[in-house]
């Protein structure tokens, strides 16, 4: 294979695949942002009634949908039900809408699992000052269990940006959908597909950095924060 | 209790309200287009030389002949989008799209449904080989190969005809395979993963010209003369706008216009009817 050739072609593709990339990461970010703080809605309206009631089986029902069905048959319906009811949704909208929805089942049942990570006797400590349930929730809870939590929250991040991959289905030009071009006009598949998978590992690479970074500053105050809320308490463990 | 009732008593309007919205539609498409100064558009642009994307725009002979007849029509902005061929009439029929700019082969099935327009090309089928298999010097040494073409498509059905017919004739029948666009049914016949693929000649002549290195054309159609037209929805709403796409596409062809695309993109004329849709023969 002629060398040249290959690094003339490779900077020939980088440009629209720089375009696929910017779109791909336009959606992933809106997706992430709408995903982490509807899940952790959804969490709060769960536990609310000590998780009995209507809110709790709501969000199980929403929770088994859309973890539930394939995040394709997700993205049709949403794409092309709504005009049958003559509503007119543009394509990106629906693409982040129906991918922070899907992200946000996931991220609901993620930051339950570290609900385990609170000691049960500051919940009983926070009620028994009279404090509402929903502010036990987001200033108690919350904070404590992502930061338990949040490598598992960074990995639901990295997989929003890898999911993306198929929102071409509903005319959106996405990374992966130019990359598919390209190699129609040149079928040429190890550099074409090769080019764009270092694209998606930078892609995901970036989330993963950003989001460890974010996790350190969250450790870094928790920390804090942790031992002057123990030493309050007197507890006798760490 | 009489909030939850009032509660119930609202969200039954709004969804009445809603269905409302959605069927009064008795005003003609065309207008509303007017009057919206926006048409919506369905494409698969991945069927080059027709339609495809270069530098993201979608370019080809549809698009430039779409442009060409909407000049008609200035002050409507194209919102064209690029979803794959399964979506194109399935979308269509739930009014995602106003309209179809794809070359959608007419069939008789299809013709049922919806509303073509007057032919754009012609899109009778024939067979892509690969140039160092000199071996398939006719339609009929597939007989027993693998050969693929694009779900969905009617290239695929006049395949799956002439399948049977060999099988009638005595012949092994055809392995037929099924590929979401025809950019991958070319690859994989390139990689040996298929002796052929079933495509329409307006393609293939392209193709074979462009990169004569890797394809050559089986020379012989293996079914019956088709064409390649744009779709509307067959309701009394879409009418005048299937006549409007009608009326350019006719004037395209008695300026010449017509005949300059055709020979832009693919190298040679074809000739289509433009006094009526012919009736389809697949």
């Amino acid at each position: 294979m002629n060398a040249d050739g290959l690094l003339e072609r490779l900077t020939a593709y980088f440009p629209v695949m720089l375009q696929g990339a910017g779109i791909t990461m336009l959606v992933s970010s809106l997706a992430i942002i709408v995903g982490l703080a509807l899940g952790a809605c959804l969490l709060g309206m769960s536990l609310a009634n000590r998780g009995t009631g209507p809110l709790t089986w709501a969000v199980t029902v929403y929770v088994s949908f859309f973890r539930g069905t394939p995040l394709l048959v997700q993205l049709l319906m949403a794409f092309y039900l709504p005009s049958a009811f003559g509503w007119d949704m543009p394509p990106l909208l629906v693409a982040i809408l129906v991918m922070g929805l899907n992200s946000a089942a996931f991220q609901c049942q993620i930051l339950r699992a570290g609900l385990a990570a609170i000691p049960a006797g500051q919940i009983a400590a926070a009620y028994s000052f009279g404090m509402p349930q929903r502010k036990v929730f987001w200033n108690i809870q919350l904070p404590q269990l992502a930061r338990a939590v949040w490598p598992a929250v960074v990995s639901e991040f990295m997989d929003v940006v890898k999911n993306s991959a198929i929102i071409s289905v509903i005319a959106v030009a996405d990374l992966a959908r130019v990359t598919r071009q390209i190699f129609a006009a040149n079928y040429r598949p190890l550099e074409v597909f090769l080019s764009a998978g270092v694209m998606y590992l930078l892609l995901t690479g970036a989330v993963f950095a950003l989001g460890s970074w974010v996790g350190r500053r969250l450790q870094h105050r928790g920390g804090r924060g942790r031992r002057i809320g123990l030493a309050a308490t007197g507890a006798s463990h760490v | 209790m009489t909030s939850r009732r009032l509660l119930l008593a609202t969200l039954s309007l709004a969804a009445a309200g809603l269905f409302a919205a959605g069927t009064a539609q008795a005003q003609s498409l065309l207008e509303t287009i007017k009057s919206k100064k926006e048409i919506v558009i369905g494409t698969e642009a991945q069927f080059a030389p027709f339609e495809f994307l270069q530098d993201g725009k979608i370019v080809g002979y549809g698009p430039d002949l779409m442009n060409l007849v909407l000049s008609d029509m200035p002050e409507v902005k194209v919102k064209q989008m690029d979803v794959p061929f399964q979506g194109i009439l399935p979308g269509l029929a739930t009014k995602r799209f106003d309209f179809i700019v794809t070359s959608v082969t007419v069939t008789r099935e299809r013709a049922s449904k919806f509303a073509f327009t007057i032919p754009i090309a012609d899109a009778t089928t024939a067979l892509l080989r690969r140039t160092a298999d000199g071996g398939l010097a006719t339609p009929e040494s597939v007989a027993g190969k693998v050969v693929g073409s694009q779900a969905g498509s009617a290239q695929l059905k006049a395949l799956q005809e002439f399948s049977a017919k060999l099988q009638a004739d005595g012949k092994k029948p055809i392995t037929v395979r099924e590929y979401v666009s025809f950019d991958e049914a070319y690859a994989d016949l390139a990689a040996g993963r298929l002796d052929a693929v079933a495509q329409s000649m307006a393609n293939l002549a392209t193709l074979t010209k462009t990169r004569a290195d890797t394809y050559a054309l089986i020379p012989g159609a293996i079914g019956p003369k088709t064409y390649f037209a744009w779709v509307g929805r067959k309701d009394a709403a879409s009418a005048p706008l299937v006549e409007f796409f009608n009326t350019g596409i006719a004037k395209a062809k008695s300026s010449g216009k017509l005949e300059e695309l055709q020979q832009k993109w693919f190298g040679f004329t074809m000739d289509t009817p433009v006094d009526a849709v012919p009736e389809p023969t697949i």
